[in-house]
């Protein structure tokens, strides 16, 4: 998983419960990059679920709760570190539908070897818009709350909900955003 | 907030920690930076180094595109040759090229030796010409199989000009000639990728060269087999006449005898009529008496002396002879004229011709050959359909076939001409009771300068130059011949389109 992720989770981290959480949660993590993480680095995908997971026993929360909360406040951070053209988008659906075809072009740009979620796209209506989230890491919760951050963004409210969650037993992850 | 000594102690610790993270961190981000710069660069000259070699590609197609388009142009072989020097060297960067041709190895110079220059292009240069030259080998008369260089040690002439080192090539010229491509340049060597390209461009070269070579002696062929076709058509209208003049010979006897039959009548006439005119003389002259006597003339008188002359026949008979005479000339004319128009010679154009005409024209010049044990029956009438032909030279190929039709019957007998109308066209046959011929004469019949007539009877090349006639008439000769019976010529002449 790109560095970034990594930094904005630290950042995250520290924010909410402060310095010392992190340092406790690397000291009890032992993880092999030892909590060095730049933006420009990779790191392996297991570093970030061994941190979810001491957060999420520390705090006391759902693992869903933790994914939802850093995607939603994640989103601002990848925004404005996105290039200048992904700043045009005024819209939750606009934005969802461009993810694919320029942001994450752009982000093959500078980071060739990344591994990106794909969205299939399934239906549509002036208020509603429904996608099949796809990616092996399985973070749907992450994404649910990516797409708050989006809401929060453009000034929307939405409401995310999943038809279909593999992590409840289906096939596949579907994301159902709602404009209320 | 005030801390305790040990959450103080604790704090430090952590942010300790924390700027030691970002420390290393921070030479993580830099020792990437570094390596994406490398890696930056390192694509940078590959790229740079790929588009050297597509560039250097590019070139190497342009000059093998246009060295094939000259090798399959129309232009004359030496320009050809001349573009190609000049292609060649300004793809190799030489600053000299030239092309020499040599024979039993030596130099065939030519009037204006010609050198091309990076700086002038073509020129006039015969003291550089025969420097480059001297550095060729041109006394090797095998061929060069791909490029050879070497390095040039004393420069040729002019010293501004770096050069050092010549590459040249041999190849295949016409006849036991060889063709040199020669190129000076400042490298002193020719790199291997370039030999590759320049043997493409030299085999394309030799194979131009081949098919112009080719196509020239193709074109002198053809001229030289149009020569010999024209030689050989005016050879055969000299034979055609030739034949008609020998076979006027064979004819000449019988046509003198039928000119000297109404002469000798004519003359024979002419005397009676110098008689009658002594007679009249006679009459006149004892009128005239009789007058200067009694200065009148009785009737009985008159009469008396005309009873004394015959007055009466000699007016008759007069009036006879002179018609007798007026026709006999008129035979004497027409025979002539028959002659005149036979022996001369024709154009060949075809038109259409009337072969009743022909046959009654032919006839009239051979017929004499036919004596009074003879008997001719011509039955081809007007109803005969006209065919394609030339009057003149159809003429002859009757006459031909009626002088060997009365040689085969030296003891007299029948000759029938007939004809037969049929779909394709009309055939006419001309039958005699002579002698009749063998099969393997048959076969002959045909044959030039064979006869089976006597020495100085016929040339042998009569049916000969009638078949070439009527072959040029598309006609077809087919011959049924039985000996002791008789021989027919059948002729087919095809139909007006």
């Amino acid at each position: 998983m790109k560095g970034i992720v990594f930094v904005k989770f630290n950042e995250f981290v520290e924010e909410l419960w402060g310095e010392e959480f992190w340092d406790s949660l690397l000291d009890e993590a032992q993880l092999p990059s030892e909590g060095i993480f730049t933006t420009v680095g990779t790191y392996d995908d297991e570093e970030l679920f061994t941190l979810i997971g001491l957060v999420v026993e520390k705090q006391n929360i759902s693992s869903k709760d933790a994914q939802f909360a850093f995607g939603k406040w994640v989103f601002k951070e990848l925004f404005n570190a996105a290039p200048a053209g992904a700043h045009d988008f005024k819209d939750v659906f606009e934005f969802l539908h461009a993810v694919q075809d320029f942001i994450h072009v752009e982000v093959k740009k500078l980071n060739p070897d990344a591994l990106l979620p794909e969205f299939e796209f399934l239906a549509e209506t002036t208020n509603s818009l429904s996608f099949h989230y796809q990616s092996p890491r399985k973070l749907c919760y992450f994404c649910e709350g990516i797409v708050h951050g989006l809401a929060d963004h453009t000034g929307q409210t939405v409401e995310v909900s999943q038809t279909e969650c593999e992590h409840e037993g289906d096939s596949r992850c579907v994301l159902e955003v709602v404009k209320v | 907030m005030t801390l305790s000594k040990e959450e103080l102690e604790k704090r430090v610790s952590v942010l300790e920690r924390k700027a030691l993270r970002e420390k290393k961190a921070r030479q993580l981000a830099e020792n990437q930076l570094e390596k994406y710069s490398l890696d930056i660069y390192e694509a940078n000259q590959s790229l740079k180094a790929a588009l050297a070699g597509s560039e250097q590609k590019q070139l190497e197609l342009e000059y093998l595109a246009q060295t094939s388009n000259n090798v399959a142009s129309e232009i004359p072989l030496k320009d050809m040759v001349s573009n190609i020097v000049e292609l060649t060297a300004e793809f190799c960067s030489a600053n000299y090229g030239l092309f020499i041709i040599s024979e039993e190895g030596q130099w065939l110079t030519e009037k204006s030796p010609k050198v091309w220059s990076s700086q002038q292009g073509w020129q006039e240069n015969n003291e550089l010409k025969e420097s480059i030259v001297g550095l060729l080998p041109v006394s090797d008369t095998n061929l060069a199989e791909s490029w050879r260089s070497a390095q040039i040690d004393t420069p040729p002439l002019d010293e501004n000009t770096p050069v050092n080192s010549i590459f040249y090539t041999s190849f295949e010229w016409s006849g036991n000639k060889i063709g040199w491509l020669a190129f000076l340049r400042p490298d002193t060597e020719l790199q291997q990728e370039l030999e590759v390209i320049l043997n493409t461009a030299k085999e394309h070269l030799v194979s131009g060269i081949r098919r112009r070579l080719t196509d020239i002696r193709i074109l002198q062929r053809n001229v030289q087999l149009q020569d010999s076709l024209s030689s050989l058509e005016k050879a055969r209208r000299q034979l055609i006449q030739s034949e008609k003049m020998a076979s006027l010979g064979q004819l000449a006897a019988g046509v003198a005898h039928e000119i000297n039959n109404p002469i000798a009548f004519i003359r024979s006439n002419l005397e009676v009529l110098q008689d009658y005119l002594n007679d009249y003389k006679l009459l006149t002259s004892q009128m005239q008496a009789s007058f200067k006597k009694d200065n009148t003339l009785e009737v009985s008188q008159f009469t008396e002396i005309c009873k004394k002359v015959d007055l009466e026949y000699i007016e008759e008979d007069s009036e006879d002879l002179l018609q007798s005479n007026i026709e006999g000339l008129d035979r004497v004319k027409e025979i002539v004229d028959n002659l005149k128009g036979f022996s001369h010679s024709s154009d060949e154009t075809l038109v259409e011709t009337s072969l009743t005409k022909c046959i009654q024209a032919a006839l009239k010049i051979a017929g004499n050959m036919f004596k009074y044990e003879h008997k001719v029956v011509n039955n081809v009438t007007t109803e005969c359909p006209p065919i394609l032909g030339n009057f003149g030279q159809l003429q002859q190929v009757f006459v031909n076939l009626f002088v060997n039709a009365a040689h085969a019957m030296e003891k007299g007998g029948l000759l029938t001409i007939d004809f037969t109308k049929i779909k394709e066209g009309v055939v006419v046959h001309v039958k005699d009771s002579g002698s009749g011929m063998d099969e393997e004469t048959v076969s002959q019949l045909f044959t030039p300068f064979f006869t089976t007539k006597p020495v100085g009877i016929g040339t042998g090349l009569g049916l000969s130059v009638s078949y070439a006639i009527l072959e040029a008439h598309g006609a077809q000769v087919t011959v049924d011949s039985k000996l002791n019976v008789g021989t027919t010529f059948n002729i087919k002449f095809p139909q007006i389109d």
